[in-house]
């Protein structure tokens, strides 16, 4: 007898008991009500999926035991290169050969496949990665890095796996090609492209704005972000924007997208960025989004913080206008951007801030606002400062201590990032 | 006609047994599905702190953590807040008028001096004596605040909101050992959020029975004694399986007050925490979401899947039942105060589903068993009980009992939602209480709710005890 009838032969055997005992036990209840018909079958149910369970998590623990000593294999074997490789200080780009000698492979064997299969692959790949995230040393050189990858066939394994039906795979193995900044072929982002995950679609569109040469955002549809923009698009956009303008490519006009949205809150990311990249000479097409959006204070917010952190003078104007008639927290985005001009205009704007209003907060603001404004700005301060009522004196205090002034000059030098703006409660 | 309302009665139940598996079917099913999500979205911790802590864009976090007279553990537990991992974070500790050494020691610690205060009390709090900082730079992330007393954590805990300057907050225990990537696991979720994230909940654990040093857990384990370890198998299936079945759909009911993170404006707008209620967590995030929902805004309310926070719970029976039955009235509250809510479909689908499966299966489900058991009890006196029918029922209940521990088991394995010291002991032990459970600690969280029930129905004024601590087990040096 071969094996596969030896197989149909037992298979048959356990169709035939099973068979047997589910006719048996519905014998044996059928003069069972209904109710108790149904917790035996539940129970025959539950009794099965523990099984099913048990067998899942002993099948789980093995292949995790079986990884974990592919893992220490590799590790053994390549720990050592691995090491030098993320912590030496060497600066010059090394061959195939010293490459090879780190590692210890023997040249012989560099025209062949040095990992044999496909896990040995998974595994190299996983600790590499690991460690180069978290060992890697600002002096490493990154050039040889990425001849090791190319050493042990990594580039072409990790394309392989993503054109794969995985998509866990294909999210990880693309954040991989990005970490370690290998160039992707076009056909790969054509697919990720079209899959119908957004999650992978939107990985393929920012690895092409980071790693290929193509236009800036050409991939995106103009309500890609009205729909679905998140803390981390912007995150995503900075850093494949900050790459392309490491590799000297163009940047994207971003106050066009910011015009191109609808939602506030994508507006506010492009806007954002704008500041980041300092992108002063589109700061003009801003205007008409201030006019004309006012009632969006976020919005109205965020473009006060990028004319004063990019010293769009010619915003001036427009800002010292809307001044008293913004809410509260606009309010103080505008004061910081006219102490940023220091032009002298924003002086008695500061002023109405600070007298206009009860907010506490808003009038701590302003006169923060005027301390850092430069002498005239100070000469005004003390001024208030001499005339205050006990109620206001309390502002002052802040301005008297070491620590609470410490933070407040601190904060003049980062006046535009939002978490550590609000200082006011010392 | 007793025969007609007996069987009616019986029908019923055994109707409701049915929902209330299918139900936790439904539960496993979403969890399920939830994990899928998550093996594709959440990356490992590394991959998640590499994206996040080079990126300036990363929104910062205020912990917040009221303390009362904490003198003996206040030290290492604002040591561990401040062992976290994560680039933008500050440190409010509010000392409740702590009448033994609390604030000295931080002061003397942490070098801390007054500094100049004008709160804004945006929630309601007790009035704030003082705010102190510390002079040198590596504490510069720790603000404490000295309040007057107010009884409460809520009290406390609404104080840090007012002080607090970050958009996100966290709230937390000092007595609780956060995980150094908690704040990484939590932001995480937020900053991948379309719709703005107002609560993210963490998933918490027993510290009994784990190794602490430095203020981590170096090894985590199943506790050795077995009320704690019933306890571990509950908060397991609770987070892991309910928590995170509800969180997919946007329906969480609850962020634990143990450790959870929130919108410091959506709180501060719908009233911060309630002094004066027996379940602030959940009473918060309901106000939250009923403000959310009034003012016409999207949100989202996510549970994370790691365990990211550990925290000492009862050691003994008698604590326990004092904590559950303050858990049960807290329940009661909650129903009668945010009644509008249930089978309402304005507020979504914790208003369409979560609050009535809470009303049904979780605030009646400990009246019906009571019922049930003295029902049992007159069967057995009066002789009407089919022992064979009454066994494959039971047999029912109890197997499927097993399957939602062994589900739960089977999901922290494949998740690595805990990363057990040993893992096929604590396993072990985690099997060994699923086949104990329905014999002896269902009973007695019965017995607890019921309890609870009646002292709130009764008006019976009940004095919170803060849970004696048995401290957690330091590593040899």
């Amino acid at each position: 007898m071969n094996t596969v009838s030896i197989v149909k032969y037992y298979l048959n055997l356990i169709l035939a008991y099973s068979t047997y005992y589910v006719q048996y036990a519905i014998g044996m209840f059928a003069d069972y009500p209904i109710e108790i018909k149904v917790a035996a079958t539940v129970s025959v149910l539950c009794i099965i999926l523990i099984i099913i369970m048990s067998v899942s998590l002993l099948y789980l623990s093995h292949q995790k035991s079986k990884k974990r000593k592919l893992q220490s294999g590799i590790e053994e074997k390549y720990g050592k290169g691995m090491d030098y490789m993320f912590t030496s200080e060497v600066q010059k780009q090394m061959s195939r050969q010293e490459i090879a000698d780190v590692f210890g492979i023997n040249w012989n064997d560099l025209g062949k496949a040095i990992l044999k299969n496909k896990r040995e692959k998974e595994a190299f790949v996983d600790i590499f990665y690991l460690r180069f995230i978290t060992e890697r040393s600002d002096f490493a050189n990154r050039e040889n890095i990425t001849s090791v990858l190319y050493l042990f066939g990594i580039p072409e394994f990790l394309e392989k796996e993503i054109s794969m039906r995985s998509m866990r795979k294909k999210v990880r193995y693309m954040s991989m090609i990005r970490t370690f900044k290998l160039p992707i072929s076009p056909w790969v982002i054509n697919k990720l492209l079209s899959s119908k995950f957004l999650r992978v679609q939107r990985l393929a569109m920012y690895s092409n704005i980071m790693l290929s040469s193509d236009s800036d955002l050409d991939y995106f549809e103009t309500d890609f972000f009205d729909k679905h923009c998140c803390i981390k698009d912007e995150i995503e956009l900075a850093y494949s924007l900050q790459r392309r303008r490491k590799a000297g490519r163009k940047l994207p006009n971003l106050a066009r997208w910011a015009n191109l949205q609808k939602n506030e809150r994508s507006q506010c990311m492009f806007v954002r960025l704008m500041r980041r990249f300092e992108e002063l000479e589109y700061c003009d097409q801003l205007t008409e989004l201030y006019k004309t959006q006012l009632r969006k204070k976020k919005l109205i917010e965020e473009i006060s913080r990028t004319w004063g952190y990019l010293h769009y003078t010619e915003g001036e104007n427009l800002l010292i206008d809307a001044l008293l008639t913004q809410p509260d927290d606009t309010k103080v985005a505008i004061m910081h951007a006219l102490t940023r001009f220091a032009t002298g205009k924003g002086i008695d704007a500061l002023l109405e801030g600070y007298t206009n209003t009860t907010n506490p907060h808003v009038r701590f603001e302003a006169l923060r606002c005027m301390y850092n404004y430069g002498d005239a700005g100070k000469a005004l301060f003390y001024e208030l400062e001499k005339t205050a009522s006990d109620d206001d004196r309390r502002f002052f205090d802040f301005f008297n201590n070491p620590i609470t002034l410490e933070k407040i000059r601190l904060d003049k030098e980062q006046a535009y990032h939002p978490s550590v703006e609000t200082i006011y409660n010392g | 006609m007793w025969i007609t309302i007996y069987y009616i009665f019986c029908y019923l139940v055994f109707a409701y047994t049915m929902v209330l598996m299918a139900s936790y079917l439904y539960l496993v099913f979403m969890s399920h599905r939830a994990q899928g999500h998550i093996s594709v979205n959440i990356p490992d911790d590394e991959t998640i702190k590499y994206f996040l802590q080079g990126s300036p864009l990363t929104p910062a976090v205020s912990i917040i953590a009221p303390a009362f007279n904490e003198e003996v553990t206040i030290l290492d537990n604002v040591n561990s807040l401040m062992n976290i991992d994560y680039p933008n974070y500050e440190i409010i500790i509010v000392n409740d008028a702590s009448t033994d050494r609390t604030m000295e020691l931080l002061i003397n610690e942490y070098k801390l001096v007054e500094v100049p205060y004008d709160i804004a009390m945006k929630v309601q709090s007790k009035p704030i004596k003082r705010v102190l900082k510390s002079t040198e730079e590596k504490y510069s992330k720790l603000v404490v605040v000295d309040k007057e007393h107010g009884g409460k954590k809520a009290d406390g805990s609404n104080a840090g909101i007012n002080v607090c300057s970050n958009k996100y907050f966290v709230c937390t225990d000092v007595d609780c050992i956060i995980e150094p990537m908690a704040l990484y696991r939590m932001m995480w979720l937020v900053v991948n959020s379309h719709r703005p994230m107002i609560g993210v909940s963490a998933t918490m654990l027993m510290s009994n029975g784990c190794i602490v040093e430095d203020g981590r857990v170096v090894e985590a384990a199943v506790p050795n004694t077995m009320i704690p370890m019933f306890q571990q198998l509950e908060y397991l299936r609770s987070f892991l399986i309910s928590k995170l079945g509800w969180s997919s759909i946007n329906a969480l009911p609850n962020i634990s007050g143990g450790f959870g993170l929130f919108d410091t404006d959506v709180a501060v707008k719908s009233g911060g925490y309630d002094p004066t209620s027996m379940a602030e967590d959940v009473d918060m995030l309901l106000r939250m979401v009923t403000y959310m929902k009034n003012t016409g805004q999207e949100f989202r309310l996510a549970q994370v899947p790691k365990v990211c926070c550990w925290t000492e719970g009862p050691g003994n029976v008698k604590t326990l039942c004092r904590q559950r039955i303050r858990w049960a009235r807290g329940l009661f509250e909650i129903i009668s105060n945010h009644r509008k809510l249930f089978f309402n479909p304005h507020y979504g689908p914790i208003g369409a589903f979560t609050l009535p499966y809470i009303f049904v299966f979780e605030f009646i489900a400990p009246i019906l068993e009571l019922v049930g058991f003295l029902f049992m009890i007159w069967l057995i006196i009066t002789g009407g009980v089919n022992w064979d029918s009454a066994l494959i029922l039971f047999g029912m209940i109890y197997l499927f009992s097993v399957f939602m521990s062994f589900f739960v088991i089977f999901f922290d394995y494949s998740a690595k939602a805990v990363k057990w010291e040993n893992t096929k002991m604590s396993y072990l032990k985690l099997l060994f209480v699923t086949l104990l459970e329905p014999f002896i600690y269902h009973p007695i969280i019965t017995y607890c709710s019921n309890k609870g029930y009646w002292q709130f129905i009764s008006n019976q004024t009940s004095v919170w005890k803060p849970i004696q601590r048995q401290g957690v087990k330091k590593k040899k040096q």
